[in-house]
């Protein structure tokens, strides 16, 4: 099906390729069929709409640089307008205190706990030391699901299945790790946009850890909510990075699209699976690839 | 009813409706009705209002909304799985009634389970949990916290162990201390790992489950489709449970998965607590498309 869609997407493309200008019927169908792609590929369709409105008006008005064809200008505007959307390089996690405090959130079952190991995992070989807080007090073995990851890893976890208080748990846990260690993961349960009590908990655990990044993490196969949830998400702290887990999966990841565009943080890992070391560094360049269900964007846009 | 503020009869053509459409396109696709099936709607939503006659105002907005709605009953109504008198049925000749619970990661499925077992349990029916997820981390103590909450025998094997063996263990408890149900947990995973998969169709094989529960995500967009079908070309799903409509998802991944294997929907998870789950009616569907629409008017 995917298959198809970035064949009518090359297809349509290949008309432009014999023009020399860009005509607005050619033009109308190409966008067409960019927003065909990018909502098959979970981009909120009102961020699809916007993205593809200023694609539009920058083709038409835009003088057609020396050297390009119109195929090849128009290629380039949509790739311009993505990377303008989720950056152009990978932002690395820096981490520049001790103990640098990170707070994970995200929608139930997104990946939080896996990721925060994958996380621990990385940063261990990047020669920094780790230490996870668990605050989940919802989900039942919340806490041995932690201790069974990171024991491998050799990180320490802090949690009382015992204690239902979040907010304690994390003024505890921080307290108990003080400055031993380089980064400080605080891991917290699932929550959504309805769940009003779990928000206010969520913006409790904010002012209390004082969190030096909270990561969204957002599940590759989520559609059309990741950006009103997003934006719940947002008013109850500052989100500074995201990472999208469970791309080894046939989803695109365009929901975390969505979400960059909502709150303005940029994406820094994936996941592709569940191992932990199924982690990598975002990749804008093949992310776009992936969202337009093209393979050869790369090569266009070099040759552009 | 302004756009057809006109009284004379007139006969709808395709130039009429081309802007209704495409509204209605857009409004599916934003409650996470997957690309290829929204279009299907569309399409036999335009073929039955072509050649009617309008009479009067309001009667496209009548005739659109009738095609709207005949064409998703088309779609979600997939029959009612009477799950209580196939248990019945089970029970009668003596057998435990077994149930496997397959979908890929985080959706549900070991929360359901718990769910399910407190449905059961108000009529009267003995669960035992099969903790044949070994291989997620906190798997088997997740479930374990479930069986102590709810008072049930869970059967478990240490992890990394052989899931169907866990499972064949559980159905072999059930049926030595007469347990009338057995709901067999499994590790979530992606469609596309063909291991994951026939290690899913062995514990099918040997535990021989009366039904198969595909849980799904009710937040989840395009690739809902592609998941379902896999599964169910993989293990032959028997009916569906989905999740987290609590989280004001629209839910167009039921239809999603209605159009690809038209399997019904059995129930919908509403929250993370015991009782947060409620049997499915084909209405619901009905009202998530249409609130969204009145919503933004
Ligand atoms: N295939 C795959 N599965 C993943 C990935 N990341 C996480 N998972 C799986 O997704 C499921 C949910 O992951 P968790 O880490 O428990 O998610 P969570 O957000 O902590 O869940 P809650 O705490 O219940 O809200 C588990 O089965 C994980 O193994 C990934 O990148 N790929
Ligand atoms: N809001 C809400 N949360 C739910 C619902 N059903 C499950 N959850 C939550 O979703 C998260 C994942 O649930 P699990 O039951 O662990 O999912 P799973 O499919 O067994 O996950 P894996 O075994 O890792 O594949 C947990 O935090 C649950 O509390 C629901 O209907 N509504
Ligand atoms: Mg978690
Ligand atoms: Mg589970």
């Amino acid at each position: 099906m995917l298959e198809g869609l970035s064949e009518n997407l090359t297809n349509t493309m290949k008309k432009l390729s014999g023009m020399s200008i860009i005509d607005k019927k050619t033009l109308k169908e190409i966008t067409k069929e960019i927003q065909k792609a990018l909502i098959q590929s979970d981009v909120n369709v009102k961020v699809v709409l916007n993205l593809t409105k200023e694609i539009q008006r920058r083709a038409l008005d835009e003088e057609l640089p020396k050297g390009l064809s119109p195929k090849e200008h128009v290629m380039r505007i949509v790739y311009e307008e993505l990377v303008y959307l989720i950056g152009e390089k990978p932002e690395p996690l820096d981490i520049n205190k001790k103990p640098y405090k990170i707070m994970m959130l995200g929608l139930q079952g997104s990946g939080k706990t896996t990721t925060t190991a994958k996380l621990a995992k990385n940063l261990k070989k990047r020669g920094l030391t780790t230490a996870i807080v668990c605050t989940d007090t919802w989900r039942p073995a919340a806490y041995e699901q932690l201790k069974q990851l990171s024991e491998p890893l050799d990180v320490p976890v802090y949690g009382d299945p015992k204690n239902s208080d979040a907010v304690d748990l994390a003024q505890k846990g921080l307290e108990h790790f003080g400055s031993k260690y380089d980064v400080i993961i605080v891991d917290t349960a699932g929550r959504h946009k309805e769940e009003a009590d779990l928000l206010d908990e969520m913006k409790q655990l904010s002012t209390v850890v004082n969190p030096d990044e909270v990561i969204l993490v957002i599940d590759g196969t989520i559609g059309q909510q990741a950006r009103n949830q997003a934006k719940a998400f947002k008013q109850t702290t500052t989100i500074g990075s995201i990472i999208v887990s469970k791309l080894d999966g046939s989803a695109k990841g365009g929901g975390a699209l969505s979400a960059v565009a909502e709150i303005n943080a940029p994406i820094k890992f994936i996941g592709t699976g569940e191992r932990v070391d199924d982690f990598e560094a975002f990749d804008p360049e093949r992310f776009i690839s992936r969202l337009l269900g093209m393979g050869d964007i790369e090569t266009l846009i070099e040759r552009a | 009813g302004g756009r057809f503020g006109f009284i004379t009869t007139k006969t709808i053509k395709e130039d009429d409706i081309e802007e209704i459409l495409e509204n209605l396109e857009l409004s599916l696709l934003e409650g996470d009705v997957a690309f290829e099936v929204a279009d299907t709607i569309v399409e036999s939503v335009k073929e039955d209002l072509i050649g009617r006659k309008i009479k009067r105002r309001g009667d496209m907005e009548l005739f659109t909304t009738n095609a709207l709605k005949k064409s998703i009953y088309e779609i979600i109504d997939n029959g009612e799985y009477d799950l209580l008198g196939d248990i019945e049925k089970v029970r009668k000749t003596g057998e435990p009634y077994k149930i496997m619970f397959v979908g890929i990661n985080g959706t549900g499925k070991t929360t359901t389970i718990a769910k399910l077992a407190t449905y059961l349990e108000r009529y009267g029916y003995t669960s035992v949990l099969g903790a044949s997820d070994t291989f997620r981390a906190g798997a088997i103590e997740q479930l374990e916290y479930h069986a102590k909450n709810l008072n049930m025998k869970i059967i478990k094997h240490p992890k990394d162990s052989d899931p169907a063996a866990v499972a064949y263990d559980a159905v072999d408890h059930a049926k030595a201390t007469g347990k009338d149900i057995v709901l067999i947990d499994t590790s979530g995973r992606m469609q596309t790992n063909a291991n994951l998969m026939d290690e899913m169709k062995k514990i099918k094989r040997i535990s021989k489950p009366d039904i198969v529960i595909y849980v799904g995500d009710a937040l989840m967009g395009n690739d809902a489709t592609e998941q379902a079908d896999k599964f169910n070309e993989v293990i032959d799903i028997d009916g569906i449970i989905l999740t987290k409509t609590d989280a004001d998802a629209k839910g167009g991944a039921a239809l999603s998965i209605g159009h690809v294997i038209h399997k019904p929907i059995l129930f919908i998870g509403v929250g993370q607590g015991y009782d947060d789950l409620i049997e499915f009616k084909p209405e619901w569907m009905i009202d998530q498309i249409f609130n969204e629409q009145e919503a933004e008017a």
